[in-house]
């Protein structure tokens, strides 16, 4: 493996290689922010499918089914209901989210941020695109199999995902996505990993970087650490399925030694709990960069937010059992597990009061990226919250499998990090494009996300705290659910909204891609080094390597006598 | 140091991370299942016989001291001597994965199948499968290296030090695997 010296490679020439096979950071964050916005929408469709059948179960869907489901006369047929809510949490978790967050942000903003002229393997990372694209094919033809896409949950549980649960090669082909999906990921962690550490400008300490790269960094390394555990998991659930070995189904222990459907459980949360901090520790450096630079103030503690992060990441590790309080744990683990996540909400608070600090008595600008970032905010602290009751044993044996957990993670996950995603796509769509997005439209979608997405939300939490199960494909089959029947149908049709305003976010995108106003270098005023060249940027980045000489954060400085509120980190640090 | 060196030594660091911690899964998940067995090897399966893979664990060990002396040869400029240790550590990763295949032939004979003795056969085969898919991995880049040396690139001697971690790592986990799945 050779790596980049942090020179000027050539520009690339032909389209292949400009567009195509890109060894560039700015062509490839491109690559994935499309691949992204592509299964956001497949995802969000999928959504949509899910609610209907859960606020009008038995009724047709309109204008989709007679084209989806035309042998059920236009009704979601119950398999396929299965299938729909694992896609649908499969494709947002790694197919929207990950690209979205990690692809495009992570390649975008850490060479820029960190003033370097790419990542430090580039080749690496063109690779790291195209798994990721083989994945997401391979996913996309499992849904056109005859007997269906995988139907077991984004968890993908034995024994349902066992030939026993469900024969046909939809789960084979969801297990060989996720594991060259990982492959992906794991090659893009090497890459975040190495760049961050050697090709930092000089004078750049590692809190002289902006949070929105620890948070990358931190989601970097616990990639790397996490995603091959649950290549394990996949691909000795690949032999179970292909080969016919046993990892996974219970037999006759004397005769045979059994395997252990449990085991999968144990392996899908030593990755999957570090996994949704991998989700949100980007959208969390984002949304603690952006606090500060539109409320025209330093970042409160930043120093202090990066070691909370920090903390979490760590912490992260060692909580995942309280994902299987329900799976006969021996009381002393379960005692130990929630006290590690009771845990964790120290430093999550440390930052969360931090963010509040930051924008306290600021000069706020209400741009939209500032919009979505309050947004962030907000719904974070519910989803938090929420996760108390349920790392809580006593109180998560009721909540277990109910939509109070579905409520918890979209709060924490689809919401934080979807309103974070936003935020971001906001902020540098004016560097990443060299114009700006309409900001009239970029507030209708803010408000037109932000009102009905608590509509969504916050009625699952009612309805799972009321007892409704998650993942019943027509849960009012129970008499004491149907009084649940009024709010499914409030949430679906808020579910409805929400999604129809995401056009007007497309429409935005794609209307200011090629009409939006042209970006000056630096259109928000804010001092981190992407902002100190043009909108775009050229092919190497940076003609000179800046030399940074103060932190990112140094807004609203009283003695800055140049007539700028801020100033570039490249600029000796004005006393204040 | 130079950067570009610390480059390398980090993302082959990072890999071989990403590495253990995918076979310290397979051996949580073997600790689990030996500590919840009734007994082990399960009724009616015979202990493997630990010759074959004693062999195994011999030819990879000399592989390894081979690359090792291999690098040594290089640092001191002598790239015809580590080109024969690089060969030799070559033939025997080679020889090592032959013993494999033998290895799954001689199970079978034995009467140990991976689809009718239970987890036992799912464990042996399962785990030396995904050992032998990494070593595949292993083999070829000492294939690159070989012509690397040949033809003398610039950075050989930091090509050589990554492809002899992954070597020396693929030989660990082999140990690790004879002494918890075979001899204990
Ligand atoms: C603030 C601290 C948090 C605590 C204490 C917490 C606690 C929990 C607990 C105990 C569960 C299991 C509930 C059950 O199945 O009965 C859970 C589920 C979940 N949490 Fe959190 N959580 C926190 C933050 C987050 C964050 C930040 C994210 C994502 C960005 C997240 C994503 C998820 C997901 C995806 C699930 C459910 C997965 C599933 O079963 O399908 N949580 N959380
Ligand atoms: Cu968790």
């Amino acid at each position: 493996m050779s790596g980049g010296y942090n020179e000027i490679h050539p520009e690339p020439t032909t389209f292949w290689s400009t567009y195509i096979i890109s060894f560039d950071h700015k062509v490839i964050a491109k690559q994935f922010l499309w691949y992204g916005i592509f299964f956001l929408g497949l995802g969000g469709i999928m959504a949509l499918l899910i609610r209907w059948t859960l606020a009008y179960p038995g009724v047709p869907v309109p204008v989709l089914g007679s084209l989806l489901f035309s042998d059920s006369g236009g009704v979601v047929p119950p398999d396929t209901y299965s299938m729909l809510f694992t896609m649908h949490g499969t494709i947002m978790i790694f197919y929207a989210i990950t690209p979205i967050l990690i692809g495009a942000f992570g390649n975008y903003c850490i060479p820029l941020q960190i003033g370097a002229r790419d990542m430090a393997f580039p080749m690496l990372n063109m690779l790291s695109f195209w798994f990721a694209f083989l994945s997401g094919l391979v996913l996309i033809i499992s849904l056109c199999l005859p007997l269906g896409a995988a139907a077991g949950g984004w968890t993908s549980y034995p024994t349902l995902s066992t030939l026993i649960g469900s024969p046909g090669a939809g789960q084979t082909l969801w297990c060989v996505a996720i594991f060259l999906f990982g492959v992906s990921s794991t090659m893009g962690a090497v890459n975040y990993v190495t760049t961050v550490i050697t090709l930092r400008a000089p004078g750049m300490g590692y809190f002289d970087m902006p949070l929105t790269i620890w948070g990358l960094w931190l989601t970097a390394i616990l990639n790397a650490i996490f995603v091959p555990v649950l290549g394990a998991g996949v691909l000795l659930l690949i032999l179970d399925r292909v080969m016919g070995t046993t990892f996974f189904l219970a037999g006759a222990s004397a005769t045979s030694g059994s395997g252990d459907p449990v085991l999968f459980q144990h392996v899908f949360w030593i990755f999957g709990h570090p996994e949704v901090y991998i989700l949100i520790l980007p959208a969390w450096g984002i949304v603690s960069d952006l606090l500060s630079f539109f409320s025209r103030k330093p970042a409160f503690g930043a120093k202090a937010t990066a070691l909370a992060m920090t903390s979490v990441s760590i912490l992260s590790t060692l909580v995942y059992g309280h994902h299987m309080f329900t799976t006969q744990m021996s009381p002393l683990l379960t005692q130990s597990f929630m006290t590690l996540t009771m845990t964790i909400s120290i430093p999550s608070a440390i930052f969360f009061a931090n963010w509040l600090g930051t924008i306290w008595k600021g000069s706020i600008r209400f741009d939209s990226p500032m919009l979505f970032s309050l947004g962030v905010v907000f719904v974070f602290g519910l989803g938090g919250l929420t996760g108390l009751h349920l790392g809580t044993v006593t109180t998560d044996l009721y909540l277990h499998d109910t939509y109070f957990v579905v409520g918890h993670f979209h709060y924490t996950m689809a919401a934080s990090v979807l309103l974070g995603g936003f935020a971001g796509i906001y902020f540098w769509f004016p560097k990443m494009f060299g114009k700006m997005m309409n900001e009239t439209m970029a507030k209708i979608h803010f408000w037109g996300t932000m009102i009905p997405l608590n509509g969504i939300f916050f009625g699952m939490l009612m309805v799972g705290y009321g007892g409704m199960h998650r993942r019943i494909y027509n849960p009012f089959v129970y008499e004491s659910l149907q009084r649940l029947i009024p709010i499914n149908s409030m949430i679906t049709t808020s579910a409805i909204l929400m999604g129809a305003f995401q056009i007007v976010f497309v429409i935005n995108f794609l209307w200011s891609l090629k009409n939006g106003a042209k970006a000056v270098s630096n259109p928000w005023n804010v001092g981190t080094l992407e902002w100190t060249i043009p909108s775009p940027p050229v092919h190497h980045n940076y003609d000179e390597i800046p030399v940074v000489k103060c932190g990112p954060h140094e807004l609203g400085n009283p003695n800055l006598k140049n007539g700028r509120d801020f100033q570039y980190q490249t600029e000796e640090l004005v006393e204040a | 140091m130079n950067r570009n060196q610390l480059q390398n030594n980090l993302a082959m660091t990072v890999t071989l991370i990403m590495g253990s911690m995918l076979f310290a899964t397979l051996f949580l998940g073997y600790a689990v299942y030996r500590s919840s067995a009734l007994m082990w090897p399960p009724l009616g399966i015979q202990k493997v016989s630990l010759v074959l893979p004693f062999l195994s664990t011999l030819v990879i060990l000399a592989s390894s001291w081979f690359m090792y002396q291999g690098r040594l040869k290089l640092e001191n400029g002598n790239l015809t001597k580590a080109m024969v240790d690089v060969n030799l550590a070559l033939a025997l990763g080679s020889i090592f994965m032959i013993g494999q295949c033998y290895l799954w032939f001689y199970l079978k004979s034995t009467g140990i199948f991976l689809t009718t003795s239970g987890i036992f056969g799912s464990i042996l085969y399962g785990f030396t499968w995904i050992h032998a898919f990494h070593m595949i991995f292993g083999i070829l880049s000492l294939v690159y290296l070989r012509f690397a040396i040949k033809r003398n690139n610039s950075n050989i001697l930091q090509t050589t030090v990554n492809v002899e971690k992954f070597w020396h790592f693929l030989g660990v986990v082999w140990i690790v695997m004879f002494l918890t799945i075979f001899v204990l």
